[in-house]
């Protein structure tokens, strides 16, 4: 990862001047079920802040080329992020969110992403702080191509539809993939994952992110008729029926949201935030509900005199779940409850809904004051019981309401009056302050009102429908407000009810007829299912495919120390790339046997490429006895298996012709006729049970051996470098045949070949002249000539025979060294390697010393008089039978 | 609250073992697809399948492992009965010599897996009831006497398939609970993938009255 250290810089260089990456992270985009690699820089310009998402050609990047801006994400009221983390998770799922377009983001916990996160909290922080006009974010304007549009709303969008050349002309085929994507039906982006993304495992999270991609498939609506009623009481008590504020339509609502303001202004209330006011409020609500209902009250909060409550018709109740409820005081240190706001959020069916009353400051001058105490409610309300925690705008449907404050200013009080009389309310309102802080878009963005048709509801004499006459005169005032924001919401009242007298304030209610959407149960079962089975389906698509041209490998005849190869072609069929390997099965200690070569034998192939294995047979040495004898057969199943998916086998077989080369010299001295000829069996049987069939009088030594020394013998006695120079393969394979197979023909191959054969014919054999066991005795009595003597005399009879035979023969070629040059300590050594031979186990490695101990041993029969001997007549060199 | 990321608390590993031709890889079609296999080729290795299914509450993935029947392949195959918490042991109700067969398949079972693995011998092919070679009642003998949990099969018509992987899946979670399944051992087959107690936010019905509770 040093080089991500450098990754800030890259990014930095991909930006145009006045634009700073304040922190950077690496991601993984979830597309669908597939994670991809993204960079995330969070970029701020003149203190706004855009989220930009890169992709690059290579990870990590090295230049700024590398890097395609994907999406730029302006950080507005719309944007929002929600961490999504189980307490042993793996990985941090991080929701980006703004206005349709959802993301959904992988993220290694740690630091790095906790500072990253946390940056991007800190900026929609500070944009829930600012003051004054929305960001506007012109400076996106050229990420997006679009340059007419001034709005901020366009950025997120324009990116999501545009058709504009310039932006087109950057799209990578990533991001043409992710057009594909970003379609409803679950899309398998088979191109992807040959792009090197991965395939995720199920999780929940993304299960989710599902899930809410697909909720119109089992969802619908449902119109619930809302009403929203707010009263400032002016600390008084009930005194008259609610019924003609509560009540005053046909059809009785659903819902009722009522909030209250002002309703106990005493100093015990507002120290100790208690007050009989409440209960006695409470009990006029109820009282005064439309008596075409039933209604439960879901939930009621109060801060001392602000007060909502919240109450249900009986057939929805069910429905209702997650209420909480939360309080924010704005009044005195920004803390002190007489103004703030009070609030309820509860999920409908599948629609989160939040109801907001408050109590904004006072005093004509003060609407900054309001507009604060807003920001302050949104950005300090939360309901911390749910991980993480809601705020205000983290819901479908928001219902804001309350005496908001706001005054009539810049005009005579007179022209309000006389505007008033004349029901002029559209000249009025223009000069209202939440009009004109919402125009500027100050206040409440995002919200709407309707239209107001119905006289300040602020301020007359207590009892009565006249204005304020007291000594401070107040101008009439829309104080009393009822705003929403969402969608499927459509207002159908907004009034007032001045007939209800008791307060300073007349009550104001709003009537909404507002769509939530119901889960159909069936439908979710039925989407949830296939989610479920289309992850399952994906899991086992997703698993490693190969297919291999043959899964049974036969080789016709193999010989000794021929090889041959067949090729397996294995071929990825599959999504995903395949790391292959030949496993060695349960008690095997290699993933083939010997005389086979795999190669290669782990691999990694791509989804639609193919990769060859070659399979090599080549018996030699090692293997050859075991397969004479029959302890092994040329027979093996491979066990290929894909990692993290299937296995497959893979069946060897061939067909060993027997031969002399990986016999024991005990077997072939009761071999009269060349080994090919024996039947098949009769060559196991004779390795088995080292006896002589049917009363065949042995050789004194292998037949093989005699042969090949006796042409030496006869043509090679003055050859020189005999033993010391390699035959041809070509002549050996001819000389190993002609000794298998029997021929009238004279031995073919060279002199120096026919010396190799000989070589290797003893260095196949099953077991050394000198058999393993006795070696280090050998070794050990290399020094002295009687004790090599000693040990040679006692050698089992076929062993004896053939080794000093053979130094007869090596006397012989000795004798004539003059003509052929050899000398005693060259042969000793070639021959001392074989005389021998060390035993096959690996720990039994090649040293120095011991080689030159047994050329010693050798040696002293190359120089000593052998004549004292007891051997067999046959043994003599020359011509014979 | 969230859950962790995994959405299956369990892994359990299943084997498939049986003679060649009973429909081992059919049934694993069967149950990972929903799809009868026609002409499915032999089974040359083996075979990897999963699904998450849910028990008692808690989602549970399976790996499901489906192994050659050919008895060329058996020493091979012995290979992958280790670390299996289910073994379904197949044979073919029209060929009696499949079922001959299920003593030598269990007593490798019994050998090369632990002792609290579930097997559940299956009656594969009962589609074919004209053909039928084993009675229900000699098989459900056979899996009395030898303490296996038992059912005839259909990979073709999909009958049974499901109920066999699930309640072997059931066993396997009830030897969890009673503590007869040691999740620490290395072989025991199943992987604990620890998820959060509880889920999501409960989706019970749970009003706030806030009467007395509302003060700051």
């Amino acid at each position: 990862m040093s080089t991500s250290q450098d990754l800030p810089g890259i990014i930095q260089a991909k930006l145009s001047s006045g634009e700073a990456a304040i922190t950077v992270h690496e991601a993984s985009l979830m597309q669908g079920w597939v994670r991809a690699s993204r960079i995330l820089a969070l970029v701020e310009h003149e203190n706004e802040c855009a989220l930009f998402i890169f992709i690059s050609s290579r990870m990590p990047p090295e230049v700024f080329t590398d890097l395609a801006i994907e999406r730029v994400i302006p950080v507005d009221a719309d944007f929002k992020c929600e961490i999504d983390a189980g307490e042993q998770s793996v990985d941090v799922y991080v929701n980006i969110s703004s206005r349709k377009l959802k993301l959904l983001f992988e993220m290694i916990p740690g630091l790095k992403t906790n500072n990253f996160v946390s940056e991007i909290m800190r900026s929609m922080e500070a944009l829930s702080k600012r003051r004054g006009p929305p960001p506007e974010f012109q400076w996106l304007h050229k990420y997006s191509g679009s340059s007419n549009r001034n709005s901020a709303d366009c950025v997120a969008s324009s990116l999501d539809t545009s058709d504009d050349d310039a932006f087109k002309a950057s799209k990578t085929e990533a991001e043409k993939m992710l057009d594909i994507l970003d379609s409803p039906d679950i899309v398998v982006p088979r191109q992807s994952i040959a792009q090197g993304a991965t395939p995720i495992a199920a999780r929940e999270s993304v299960i989710r992110h599902q899930m809410s991609m697909k909720e119109d498939d089992y969802t619908f609506t449902q119109t619930l008729r809302m009403f929203i009623g707010t009263w400032n009481v002016n600390g008084l008590p009930p005194s008259s029926s609610l019924t003609p504020w509560l009540a005053s339509d046909l059809e009785p609502p659903d819902i009722y949201a009522i909030g209250f303001q002002e309703l106990d202004l005493s100093k015990e209330a507002f120290l100790f935030n208690d007050t009989p006011r409440e209960e006695e409020w409470r009990k006029a609500v109820m009282a005064g509900l439309h008596p075409g209902g039933k209604y439960r009250q879901v939930a009621l909060v109060r801060l001392v005199g602000m007060m909502l409550i919240l109450l249900v018709e009986e057939k929805h109740v069910k429905h209702v779940r997650n209420a909480a409820f939360e309080t924010v005081g704005t009044g005195i240190m920004g803390k002190m409850g007489n103004k703030g706001g009070v609030a309820i959020r509860v999920e409908i069916h599948n629609t989160s809904i939040c109801f907001v009353n408050s109590h904004l400051a006072a005093h004509v001058e003060e609407y900054e004051r309001r507009n604060q105490d807003y920001h302050d409610i949104c950005s300090r309300l939360s309901f911390s019981k749910f991980a993480p925690v809601k705020c205000i705008k983290d819901h479908d449907q928001i219902y804001w309401l309350g005496d908001l404050n706001y005054r009539i200013t810049e005009v005579e009080i007179n022209t309000v009056r006389d505007l008033i009389n004349q029901n002029y309310f559209p000249a009025l309102i223009q000069y209202d302050q939440l009009h004109r802080q919402r125009s500027q878009n100050n206040v409440f963005e995002g919200y709407h009102e309707g239209a107001i048709t119905f006289k300040p509801t602020y301020k007359y004499d207590p009892g009565t429908d006249d204005w304020d006459s007291s000594e401070k005169n107040r101008a009439p005032a829309w104080c009393d407000r009822v705003l929403w924001r969402g969608d499927g919401i459509e207002q159908k009242e907004y009034r007032s009810h001045p007939i209800l007298k008791t307060s300073d304030h007349k009550p104001v209610s709003a009537l909404f007829d507002s769509q939530v959407r119901v889960i159909d149960v069936v439908k979710y079962r039925k989407v949830h299912e296939e989610v479920m089975k289309k992850l399952d389906k994906l899991e086992n698509e997703f698993l490693p495919q190969v297919t291999v041209d043959n899964t049974e490998i036969i080789f016709d005849i193999v010989r000794y120390l021929e090889p041959q190869s067949q090729e397996l072609i294995i071929a990825n069929t599959g999504q995903v790339p395949v790391q292959f390997e030949f496993i060695k099965k349960l008690d095997d200690s290699k993933c083939c046997k010997e005389w086979l070569n795999i190669d290669p034998p782990v691999s990694f192939i791509m989804p639609g490429e193919k990769c060859d294995v070659k399979l090599e047979v080549f018996v030699d040495k090692k293997s050859a006895f075991k397969l004479n004898s029959g302890v092994d057969k040329l027979y093996d199943i491979l066990v290929l298996h894909l990692e993290g998916g299937k296995d497959i086998f893979i069946t060897v077989t061939g067909n060993y012709e027997r031969s002399c080369f990986g016999s024991s010299l005990e077997a072939l001295v009761h071999v009269s006729v060349p080994v090919r000829e024996i039947p098949i069996g009769k060559l196991v049987e004779l390795e088995t049970t080292k006896e002589a069939p049917g009363g065949m009088e042995p050789y004194p030594i292998p037949k093989e051996i005699w042969f090949l020394v006796d042409h030496l013998y006869r043509h090679g006695l003055k050859k020189q470098n005999l033993f010391l120079l390699p035959g041809l393969h070509s002549e050996l394979l001819a000389i190993r045949n002609w000794l298998d197979n029997g021929s009238s023909e004279p031995l073919p191959g060279s002199l120096h070949s026919i010396a190799e054969a000989l070589l290797l014919l003893l260095d196949s054999t099953s077991e050394p002249i000198v058999p393993f066991n006795l070696q280090s005795v050998c070794l050990g009595a290399s020094s002295n000539y009687l004790q090599c003597k000693q040990i040679v005399v006692q050698l089992p009879e076929y062993r004896k025979n053939v080794f000093l035979y053979l130094c007869f023969f090596l006397q012989e070629l000795l004798s004539h060294a003059n003509e052929n040059g050899l000398d005693a300590k060259t042969l000793a050594t070639v021959f001392g390697g074989i005389f021998l031979r060390d035993s096959p186990r690996p720990s039994a490695r090649a040293n120095s010393t011991v080689d030159r101990k047994k050329a010693n041993f050798v040696y002293h029969f190359l120089v000593n008089d052998l004549s004292d001997y007891v051997v067999s007549k046959a043994l003599h060199l020359g011509p014979s039978s | 609250m969230s859950v962790g990321p995994y959405n299956y608390s369990y892994i359990f590993k299943y084997i498939i073992i049986g003679d060649m031709g009973v429909g081992k890889s059919c049934l694993l079609h069967q149950f990972t697809e929903k799809k009868f296999m026609s002409d499915c080729p032999h089974t040359i290795g083996v075979e990897f399948g999963t699904r998450i299914i849910e028990v008692s509450g808690q989602k549970i993935k399976l790996q499901i492992w489906d192994t050659a029947g050919q008895e060329r392949f058996r020493a091979v195959t012995r290979s992958y009965y280790r670390g299996a918490a289910g073994a379904l042991m197949v044979y073919d109700i029209t060929r009696r010599s499949t079922y001959n067969h299920l003593s030598s398949w269990l007593t490798d079972t019994r050998n090369l897996t632990n002792p609290s693995t579930v097997i559940f011998l299956i009656g594969n092919k009962c589609d074919l009831n004209a053909a039928r070679d084993v009675t229900y009642e000699e098989a459900k003998q056979f899996a009395d006497e030898n303490g296996l949990m038992f059912v005839e099969a259909s990979a073709k018509s999909g009958e049974n398939v499901e109920e066999a992987f699930l309640e072997t899946a059931k066993k396997i979670y009830q030897s969890i609970q009673d503590g007869r399944l040691d999740l620490n051992a290395a072989e025991s087959g199943v992987q604990h993938k620890p998820s959060q107690p509880g889920g999501r936010n409960t989706l019970v019905n749970d009003q706030t009255a806030s009467k007395d509770s509302c003060s700051c």
